[in-house]
């Protein structure tokens, strides 16, 4: 039961990503895909979480009735999660824009119809 | 002196300020990149003779690396740096010309933003910090492919956001996992404690990493939007996706193999895709008609030569791999600008409508030549010297197989100056097409801010081929920046 | 076909991941007994027992954002900027998108609730970014909240709309102030986003030296950024 224990925000957090990756690869709607590339950013975004996560451990917020510093999460990856978040949102939305812009020009969001360039 | 971080901060500064400088008068806004590139390049030109000597580690919020993000002005960053500026110069000039239509003040904003993500990523010694970078880098330039708003540049913008979004999925992941591993960030640092972790654990980490990057570096399985994506993009950004955009992606991936990774394991690998990158790159091109298409798959060729070189891993092999970066940064971006002109003055990317083009617009079809006959290696310009060095360090292993890639090289190249000879001879010796359209006297030849620049890339190019020791000079200690991982350690985390 | 193929690439890479994290596991929790070996470098656990004495910040993860890793975050706010020019570079050239139907006005009470609410938020969007160093949240995390009162907005007062302009140059104009921030830094002591301002006492509002000057600053750019996206996404420019 430990294993369960030690591993699941890992399994968690790959899953996520491995579907991501599933909608990415196999759905030819270009919104699904973009939604796909946010689950894949979600999941990455747990995993850096996750490896900064102590068990117990607190947000590393000191306050004035003084927490211990020894039980606080690693600030790191929370650091570098928001960057990470805000990159997602970015390509994300550059994404939605390019998938409106493809609509008109096309009138459809399907990756098959949309090839005048090869592949 | 300069503090290396104002290669970063300047560029960055006056990027913010073209849109506020757009809303009040446009007109100015289009100096701008060229201004800041001026500063970059002059600053760089200040740097290099002081890194050579020592390279100098630079640290933010005043504390000692490596608790802070530092960046790592060395030999090889200060002078990829000074290789940026000269390109995005020369550049961003034809493009005071060259982009007219559209909402120019956020174009030059996104293209100083482009060069500025360069330049990041060659000197920053923070894995996290080079992630950063690197999306400044690809965002920009996804936005860029698709400047125009047409059907071609719209369809490979999204191939490349989906391909691009993936890529630095899989660089968070890397990261994530030497975060876990290390507990630091810092290159030098996770390199010193590289030995402390079992090869297996490190094996997924250092892939993910490496095929993050690769995907912006274009190696061989991961490069099916480059062809799109540097055919449908102004020809101004065609020039400066092959010319910087692919050698930073390089960059990184080099440096992850060499700096942190320790490349001996893996460098035969390395070695048979960048052979497989080149002959898949020379063979595509070699059947294409539209002439932006050709010099995209050409690129494809060029980056497997220099994957082909650094998988040597041996000084002269990384010597000529960096080689290679310049004289493919000079030659690609002379042939996309020069043959932006003659596509715009045709309407057509065609290359049997660019047939004569050498009487209508002498000048861009002779510098087209130079950079033509450059890439594929002739004496007189820099291709030469730089692709003789590889095949030297090939040939410096004295093993059969090496040999039999030299070779295989040799033939890619002879591939590369059949294409290349094909239109060359069309532009000077056919006739024009029945269709092509009169032009009127006074629209011939492309304007002077496009000149300028190209005769410039090809100077240069006539000038290091004639005199490569000016540049061979800094190679050497540039290759062992990046192969000599001891002293790299040295350096930043002291002794 | 293409499903079988995805399946078996992501099969290879699920096993790959099972087997990279195998074993004494990575992260910080796994490398516990490790922390207190002084000799391996360790970031969290250095800045968990000196931030507060080196930056004066409360909340470790923002003066790990705004000082430690201050490079990324500027590079993280040019990510996002960079998005947003590209995205009204990719709307710029699109047809009109109010083709004939106007969309329906909201109902009074709506309206009218929007309009109530709207300072609200962004007062309460104001109130996180300012105490960013201080508590959970800071400017990223207000500037989202205070985009949201955009949102609102934009679907609750058609007809009312922010000047896109000034959304413009207060994004750009912080941005810049951000790099003039860090060039302060390089010129007092010589290293690019020093905390060059005093640091005050701990827990109080103005401590923490740059901080919560650069946290306001991201705060306003945020919210214009992403309030500017949505009205972009949205069509309502033109």
């Amino acid at each position: 039961m430990s294993f369960l224990a030690d591993y699941v925000h890992y399994i968690g957090c790959f899953a996520l990503v491995l579907i991501g990756l599933y909608i990415v690869l196999v759905k030819t709607n270009l919104v699904k895909v973009i939604i796909g590339i946010n689950l894949i950013d979600t999941g990455v975004n747990l995993f850096l979480v996750s490896v900064g996560y102590i068990r117990m451990g607190t947000a590393p917020i000191f306050s004035e009735d003084g927490a211990a510093g020894k039980q606080m999460v690693d600030p790191v990856p929370q650091a570098l999660v928001l960057t990470a978040i805000v990159i997602g949102v970015s390509v994300v939305a550059l994404g939605l824009s390019v998938a409106i812009r493809l609509y008109e020009h096309y009138g459809t969001l399907d990756l098959r119809k949309i090839r005048e360039l090869k592949w | 002196m300069v503090n290396p971080i104002l290669l970063i901060a300047v560029p960055l500064g006056l990027g913010f300020i073209i849109p506020l400088l757009g809303l009040i008068w446009e007109k100015p806004t289009r100096y701008v990149p060229a201004a800041a590139m001026v500063f970059n390049l002059a600053a760089s030109l200040l740097l290099l003779p002081k890194v050579l000597q020592r390279p100098w580690v630079v640290e933010t919020a005043g504390l000692p690396p490596p608790f802070s993000i530092h960046l790592v002005a060395g030999p090889l960053g200060v002078g990829l740096s000074l290789l940026i500026a000269l390109v995005g110069l020369l550049v961003a000039i034809y493009a005071i010309g060259y982009v007219r239509e559209g909402p120019v003040a956020k174009y030059h904003s996104l293209y100083l933003f482009l060069l500025t993500g360069a330049t990041g990523m060659v000197l920053t010694a923070d894995l996290f910090n080079l992630f950063v970078f690197f999306e400044i880098l690809c965002i920009s330039s996804y936005a860029l492919v698709a400047y125009h708003g047409d059907r071609a540049g719209t369809e490979s913008s999204a191939k490349y956001l989906i391909q691009g979004a993936i890529g630095s999925s899989l660089v968070l992941i890397g990261i994530g996992f030497v975060y876990g591993l290390f507990g630091t960030l810092s290159m030098a640092d996770i390199a010193r404690n590289i030995d402390s972790v079992s090869p297996m654990k490190l094996f997924l980490p250092m892939a993910f990493l490496i095929t993050g990057f690769g995907v912006e570096a274009a190696v061989l399985p991961l490069n099916a939007w480059l062809p799109d994506a540097h055919s449908s993009a102004p020809s101004s950004i065609s020039a400066i996706l092959s010319g910087i955009a692919i050698k930073a992606g390089l960059y990184a991936v080099a440096r992850v193999l060499f700096t942190i990774y320790g490349a001996d394991t893996i460098a035969l690998l390395v070695l048979v895709i960048g052979i497989l990158t080149l002959l898949v790159g020379e063979m595509s091109a070699f059947s294409q008609n539209n002439i932006k298409r050709l010099l995209a798959y050409s690129s494809i060729g060029q980056i497997g030569l220099i994957v082909f070189a650094l998988g040597l891993a041996s000084a002269l092999g990384v010597q000529g791999a960096l080689f290679l970066v310049v004289s493919h940064a000079l030659a690609k971006s002379l042939l996309f600008l020069s043959v932006g002109y003659m596509i715009y003055r045709t309407g057509s990317m065609e290359i049997s409508s660019l047939y004569g083009m050498g009487r209508r617009m002498p000048v861009s079809a002779l510098c087209f030549t130079i950079g033509a006959f450059s890439l594929v290696g002739l004496p007189p310009f820099i291709g030469f010297p730089a692709k003789f060095t590889v095949i030297m360090a090939a040939l410096e292993r004295a093993d059969p197989l090496f040999t039999a890639l030299v070779g295989v090289v040799l033939v890619g190249t002879v591939v590369e100056g059949a294409y290349f000879f094909r239109i060359v001879q069309g532009l000077h010796f056919r006739p024009p097409p029945e269709s092509a359209t009169p032009a009127r006297a006074d629209q011939e030849e492309a304007p002077v801010s496009a000149l300028v620049p190209i005769c410039l890339l090809a100077a240069l190019i006539v000038a290091v081929g004639v005199y490569p020791s000016v540049l061979t000079h800094y190679l050497g200690p540039a290759a062992r920046d990046l192969l000599d991982k001891a002293a790299y350690i040295h350096h930043v985390l002291g002794p | 076909m293409r499903k079988a193929l995805s399946l078996v690439v992501l099969l290879v890479l699920a096993l790959g991941l099972a087997s990279a994290l195998r074993g004494p596991s990575i992260g910080a929790e796994a490398n516990r007994g490790e922390l207190l070996d002084d000799q391996k470098v360790n970031f969290g656990r250095r800045y968990n027992s000196r931030a507060v004495e080196e930056t004066g910040a409360s909340n470790v993860v923002a003066s790990v954002l705004v000082t430690y890793r201050g490079l990324d975050t500027l590079g993280e706010v040019t990510v996002l900027f960079v998005a947003a020019l590209g995205l009204a570079v990719l709307l710029h050239t699109g047809r009109d998108r109010k083709s004939g139907k106007e969309a329906e006005a909201p109902s009074l009470i709506v309206f009218t609730g929007c309009r109530f609410v709207f300072p609200l938020i962004l007062l309460f969007g104001a109130y996180i970014f300012v105490h960013g160093h201080l508590t959970p949240g800071g400017g990223f995390q207000g500037g989202a909240v205070v985009a949201s009162g955009f949102l609102l907005i934009y679907l609750g007062c058609r007809g009312r709309q922010p000047d896109r302009q000034r959304l413009n140059a207060v994004e750009s104009l912080s941005g810049v102030a951000f790099v003039v921030i860090g060039l302060i830094g390089l010129a007092v002591g010589g290293s690019f986003l020093l905390n060059f301002l005093p640091k005050g006492s701990p827990y109080a509002l103005l401590s923490a030296g740059i901080i919560p000057v650069v946290y306001v600053f991201i705060g306003f750019k945020v919210g214009c950024e992403l309030g500017g996206i949505v009205a972009d996404l949205s069509g309502a420019r033109r």
